[in-house]
């Protein structure tokens, strides 16, 4: 599992620079590895996903919302996304949205995950 | 329905026995006072706010438990005040154990024995318009009052329950407030009401009532006609639910009987017996009605079980074998919704397994079974499967397990959590605020008994997927036939026999296998008769 850390580096973002719609942002993160999680530091629904993938041998990229300038907008367009009152946990697999942690366990149950997850090349065997 | 339905902060219940072992309880996390409750929300169906009085006594006359009116009916409420003016049939009838019409809030107290509902007769009828809430909360509260001082259960909190019973007549009258308000009411009152203000507020809509009797109609517009089919709705679940309630109560009457008597009969002994099962105590509204709403499916489960075992045994056909396992699937996920309505008003009930049988809960995880569990207790008695279906139910049973140890896993990390906060708890002022922050966290194993009922649920659907019909069949009936098992044993267990313990002689306190024997045998056929 890796945490992935925006770097400012040349960029310097002006107050009305603050430009991208966070759901754009969103899906551009989310398809950027196989699997990945956007999930809260302080959330323990997204430590107890965050352990399915890795008992699983998976090594998801995990982005944590709490610690990003531009989380709080990217947790509302993912509450609003998911319809939900909880923002977080939320899984991409292959750049496509697979739910929360709900929608992730009914997949593993009935055996859907395993085979999307191999087919986006994050599990092997 | 007789329901009153409470939004209020927690309170302390209040506990007493008087002289002919009467018991009040009153629900926890509701403040609940001996006049009732508060606080109705009017949108529908399932709101799992209802606090109880739960009334355990032997003498409780039974005419009183008997009353069928259909009770309050809110829905009627608010007709009235939508057809301002248009008298409606008075309800005292159906409703004799309310004072008239009170606030919407003020709802059945099945703890009020009959002298309660002749008074309000009175009250009511002088009180006139179904809509006039204000007098006769008044008088209720009056009445109230003068109930408490002549029943007093509650003997040493008569000044408390007098606060509570002006508290109430606030919420009451606050929560009218908010409904009249919804209804567009141009009445508007301000603040906490006095009697006084109730009391001129029934004359105003009377005043009212004359010039706008041509309006009414026009006010039953769509959105109007929709919220009156709604509560129309409400009232008619609330109705069920009294009904259940009140059989219940009955079969918690007759159990209370027995207890008694084995009480009456160890002490004459000069035994102490310790654990009266799990009634005692209090429950939070939520709570009370889910362990009811419990009883009744398990009710379900052996009707449910029993046609499982004669189809299978009849060799119906598979269409007519798959209608029956659906069924009891429908039967599993009801369940499951209704933990998810309980773990939302108590958490604590439903995640500490409360509502099981104590043997049940020795298997306890995140408030239920643990599917890993169940498919390992199945995998013997599916025989004979395919190896398509083996590998199907080892997939079944990896990744239960491996579910199941994300969350277990996730709610050890909501516990650490939970200590790091309530341990750095400091001096008063910095400790609110970590109090605040812990109940945050708290919040957070509600989510936790979801998915743990998730897990559950998706597992039994993935094993109807895995197996055929008549697999699937016997394979619920076995789960049927393994919980009942596991219930029975926990009123073996409970009724094993105690002389040994009265035994001076310390070597014969254990129970030897053979009085375990007996046990079962003496029992069997009360256990296991629905085998």
């Amino acid at each position: 599992m890796h945490y992935q850390t925006e770097s400012w580096g040349s960029y310097m973002p002006t107050r009305s620079a603050n430009v991208g719609d966070p759901l754009e942002r969103i899906e551009r993160l989310a398809s950027e590895n196989a699997v990945v999680i956007f999930s809260m530091s302080t959330c323990c629904m997204c430590h107890a996903i965050k352990r399915l993938f890795c008992g699983m041998g998976v090594n998801p990229t995990v982005h944590e919302l709490d610690e990003d300038p531009r989380g709080k907008d990217m947790e509302r367009a993912l509450m609003r996304l998911l319809g939900n009152s909880s923002a977080v946990p939320v899984v991409f697999i292959g750049g496509k949205l697979v739910g929360a942690m709900d929608r992730v366990m009914a997949s593993h149950i009935n055996g859907s995950l395993v085979p999307l997850l191999k087919e986006a090349g994050a599990l092997w065997l | 329905m007789a329901f009153g339905f409470c939004n209020v902060l927690p309170f302390s219940s209040f506990l007493d026995e008087n002289e002919n072992g009467l018991r009040w309880s009153c629900m926890a996390s509701h403040r609940v006072g001996p006049v009732g409750e508060t606080g109705l929300s009017d949108s529908g169906p399932s709101n799992p706010h209802v606090p109880y009085s739960v009334f355990h006594g032997s003498n409780v006359p039974t005419s009183f438990i008997n009353q069928e009116g259909s009770a309050f009916d809110f829905r009627e409420l608010e007709e009235a005040i939508v057809l301002q003016g248009v008298k409606i049939r008075n309800d005292e009838a159906k409703a004799p154990l309310f004072t008239g019409r009170p606030a919407a809030t003020l709802e059945m107290f099945p703890s009020w024995p009959m002298r309660f509902q002749t008074t309000p007769r009175g009250s009511s009828k002088s009180g006139g318009e179904s809509t006039d809430s204000g007098s006769a909360v008044n008088t209720f509260s009056s009445k109230a009052e003068v109930q408490l001082e002549s029943e007093s259960p509650i003997s040493n909190k008569a000044s408390s329950s007098d606060h509570q019973a002006f508290d109430h007549q606030k919420h009451l009258q606050l929560q009218q407030q908010q409904i009249q308000q919804e209804m567009a009411n141009d009445r508007s009152r301000a603040g906490p009401s006095q009697n006084q203000s109730d009391v001129k507020a029934p004359q105003e809509k009377r005043k009212g009532s004359g010039g706008s009797s041509s309006t009414s109609e026009k006010q039953l517009d769509a959105k109007t006609l929709r919220r009156l089919a709604q509560n129309r709705e409400a009232a008619r679940k609330s109705r069920l639910r009294k009904k259940a309630y009140v059989q219940q109560l009955e079969s918690s009457r007759m159990k209370l009987t027995h207890i008694e008597q084995d009480l009456q009969r160890a002490r004459a002994q000069g035994l102490f017996l310790g654990g009266c099962g799990g009634a005692g105590g209090n429950l939070s509204s939520g709570a009370a009605i889910f362990d009811m709403e419990y009883a009744r499916w398990l009710e379900d489960d052996h009707r449910l079980m029993a046609e499982l075992r004669t189809g299978l045994h009849a060799h119906l056909s598979d269409g007519d074998l798959r209608l029956i396992v659906e069924g009891y699937i429908s039967h599993y996920d009801e369940i499951f919704r209704l933990k998810g309505v309980a773990a939302k008003s108590d958490v604590f009930h439903v995640i500490t397994g409360l509502w099981m049988t104590p043997a049940e809960r020795c298997f306890l995880w995140i408030g239920g079974f643990r599917p890993s569990d169940l498919i390992k207790m199945l995998i013997g008695q599916l025989e004979p499967l395919t190896e398509q279906q083996l590998v199907g139910i080892y997939r079944l049973q990896q990744s239960t397990q491996q579910a199941e140890e994300a969350l277990s896993q996730g709610q050890e990390q909501l516990q650490q959590s939970l200590i790091e906060t309530i341990a750095a708890a400091g001096p008063v002022i910095d400790g609110m605020q970590q109090m605040v922050v812990a109940l945050g966290k708290l919040s957070n194993l509600e989510g936790f008994v979801r998915q743990a009922d998730n897990l559950r649920q998706q597992t039994l659907h993935q094993l109807r997927h895995v197996l055929t019909i008549r697999q699937a069949a016997r394979c619920f009936l076995v789960i049927g036939e393994y919980y009942g098992r596991l219930r029975a044993l926990s009123s073996l267990w409970a009724s094993r026999p105690r002389e040994s313990l009265m035994s001076e002689d310390h070597n014969s306190c254990q129970t030897t296998a053979t009085d375990h024997l007996q046990i079962v045998h003496q029992s069997a056929h009360n256990h296991f008769s629905t085998f």
